[in-house]
């Protein structure tokens, strides 16, 4: 007997190939950790049994057959619900698209299945990813199963706690400005967001598009390594034209250590005010990991890292009005009955059909793309862009990676950040890797001693460094620990 | 100079979002609010730099062939309506376009 809880992805794979266990048993067991813990945590928008008993037979049918099972054979995987799964809703977590049926499958999606993975169900997110903290969801919160009191981040919140609390082992997010490495960190999970470009968007509902990127979540760097083999082993996606090459031997290179490598950190960030002492200790244990494993920590500089949350809160908006222009209640989402005419009928469904901060960014992003004010903030974030971008490449001439903070805090209380603009602020460490392009990781380093909750640690990358980003998360989980499935969730259901 | 309940009302009407007097009011201070966020955007001297509108350079317009490629997963007609509010038959149904005064709006 064992418990789903215990097995990474590569268990479960090697377990499949080796008849130790079928395909069908492990999707069980999901299963019936999603009913026996999904009720406190509400991670999940829809859970999909039938279809996943359905891929499950698949890798049943193919191992019977002596034919070859891919990397993730008989892997349970949520996926947020802004990716398109046929046979499932995709929701985007708002009443706009509540009960809209998925007519085609995300590129990303389809390479996860493509390797064997088994899709259980679609995770809960902040409404069409504005949020970081998951309480935008049209449908309900979600909990942090460290504290079920407490967010989870956002806005893959969803996602985070679905691998968290063990009901699947990996999840896929999207990470637009630190939407996949904050909830990772606030849930004690690893979170990857890949270089730009890496892994395909056909089919992820856009949000900002020259920031979003989808990515891996999982228990450990070496689930998120075999997702992200299964994400870029067929090249790039011609269905995505931003898509590019990433194949790499994220395995292979993953073992060979940091000694000698070299990690940059800004030390007046650590200092900083705004961080919490459990934060700060974080870093500092980082730090004092990698040097034990022999890497020199350098001492960089990213200038205009204070001005990129003010750049993204331009760029963002703007993208997300030209990306959600498309609902407009005829081809799809809600429609608002009565109308006399298409004008009325499209105000009056998206008034009603987008909750408050959906609406809140579209406007921000109006405002700021009409004629007069385009020149006065657009234009100049976009050559901030460009200072922001050229901080990176120099501080990345000194160092292989840079290690910073997720989030200035650990998960907070459900309701106590109310001020959009707070809220915003949450995410200042995390933004300006979307900015530049370049890949980023979120790596658990412990759980705080005044708060008990999941703290961690953010490495970031150039871009298309991420099989070196993947080696120093490595390393430092190597050292620290991963923290497995939240305590009191282990072995609820699950049983295989 | 802060943006007043006529430049919102105007912002949302060219946003298409239908906002009511209390949402209008919330929305007013919110988008002041956003908007003083931004302002670190203003104290740099950007003049002589060249903008980055998108992390891969080189990026050009896809361009194919006017034909239906069963490789890109083109959909099929009952697909492509399957989510439509209003149908008939092979086409999605919508109220009048330009209204009964012939305006656009």
């Amino acid at each position: 007997m064992a418990w789903l809880d215990e097995l990474s992805a590569g268990d479960i794979a090697a377990g499949v190939a080796a008849g130790d266990f079928s395909a069908v048993e492990v999707t069980q067991a999901s299963l019936s950790a999603i009913d026996a813990r999904d009720g406190e945590i509400a991670a999940l928008i829809e859970s999909c049994p039938e279809l996943a008993l359905d891929y499950a037979r698949r890798i049943d049918e193919r191992k019977a057959q002596g034919q070859e099972l891919g990397c993730l054979a008989g892997v349970p995987v949520s996926f947020k619900d802004n990716m398109q799964l046929i046979g499932t809703h995709t929701t985007c977590a708002s009443r706009m698209l509540e009960g809209y049926e998925s007519v085609y499958t995300a590129t990303c999606v389809q390479r996860m299945l493509d390797a064997g993975a088994i899709p259980v169900a679609k995770a809960n997110m902040d409404e069409f990813a504005f949020g970081s903290s998951t309480e935008t969801s049209a449908f309900h919160p979600t909990r942090n199963p460290w504290d079920t009191e407490r967010v989870p981040g956002g806005s893959s919140g969803g996602s985070a706690v679905s691998v968290a609390a063990g009901e699947v082992t990996l999840s896929l997010g999207s990470d637009t400005g630190g939407s996949i490495r904050q909830p990772a960190s606030f849930c004690g999970v690893v979170g990857l967001k890949p270089s730009y470009g890496a892994v395909s968007r056909y089919g992820v509902v856009a949000f900002g598009s020259s920031l979003d990127q989808v990515g891996p979540l999982g228990r450990s760097v070496s689930d998120v390594v075999l997702a992200m083999q299964a994400l870029t082993q067929a090249g790039r996606d011609r269905l995505d034209s931003t898509s590019q090459d990433c194949q790499s031997d994220f395995c292979g290179t993953l073992n060979q250590g940091v000694a000698g490598g070299r990690v940059g950190v800004m030390r007046e960030l650590i200092e900083a005010e705004g961080l919490s002492d459990e934060v700060r200790d974080g870093l500092k244990r980082s730090i004092a990991t990698f040097e034990s494993a022999g890497a020199e920590i350098v001492d960089v500089e990213l200038e205009h890292l204070t001005s990129a949350i003010a750049a993204y809160y331009v760029i963002g908006p703007a993208e997300a009005f030209s990306n959600l222009a498309r609902f407009d209640g005829v081809r799809y989402g809600y429609q608002e009955p009565d109308c006399e005419t298409l004008a009325e009928q499209t105000a009056k469904s998206r008034a009603h059909g987008f909750g408050i901060e959906a609406k809140r960014r579209q406007m921000l992003g109006a405002y700021l793309l009409a004629s007069g004010v385009y020149d006065k903030y657009y234009y100049p974030a976009q050559k901030l862009r460009t200072l922001i971008t050229d901080d990176y490449n120099k501080a990345y001439e000194r160092c292989d990676v840079i290690l910073l903070p997720v989030a200035p805090t650990c998960a907070w209380k459900l309701g106590e950040i109310t001020n959009a603009r707070q809220m915003y602020l949450s995410d200042m460490f995390t933004i300006s890797n979307n900015i530049a392009g370049n890949c980023g990781i979120s790596v658990p380093v412990g759980l705080g001693s005044a708060s008990g909750m999941p703290l961690a640690a953010q490495l970031q990358g150039p871009a298309f460094g991420d099989a070196t980003l993947l080696r120093y998360a490595h390393a430092l989980e190597s050292e620290v620990g991963a923290l497995g499935v939240a305590p009191a969730f282990f072995g609820k259901g699950g049983e295989l | 100079m802060p943006l007043t309940r006529n430049d919102v009302a105007a912002i949302a009407d060219y946003a298409r979002i239908a906002l009511d007097d209390d949402e209008l009011t919330a929305m007013c201070d919110y988008m002041n609010e956003a908007v003083d966020l931004l302002e670190p955007i203003l104290e740099y001297e950007l003049g002589a730099i060249e903008p980055t509108y998108h992390p891969i350079g080189g990026l050009s317009n896809v361009m194919s062939a006017d034909e239906v490629d069963s490789d890109v997963r083109a959909l099929s007609l009952d697909d492509a309506l399957k989510n439509a509010g209003a149908r008939e038959g092979r086409n999605f149904r919508v109220p009048s376009i330009l209204g009964d005064d012939g305006g656009d709006r």
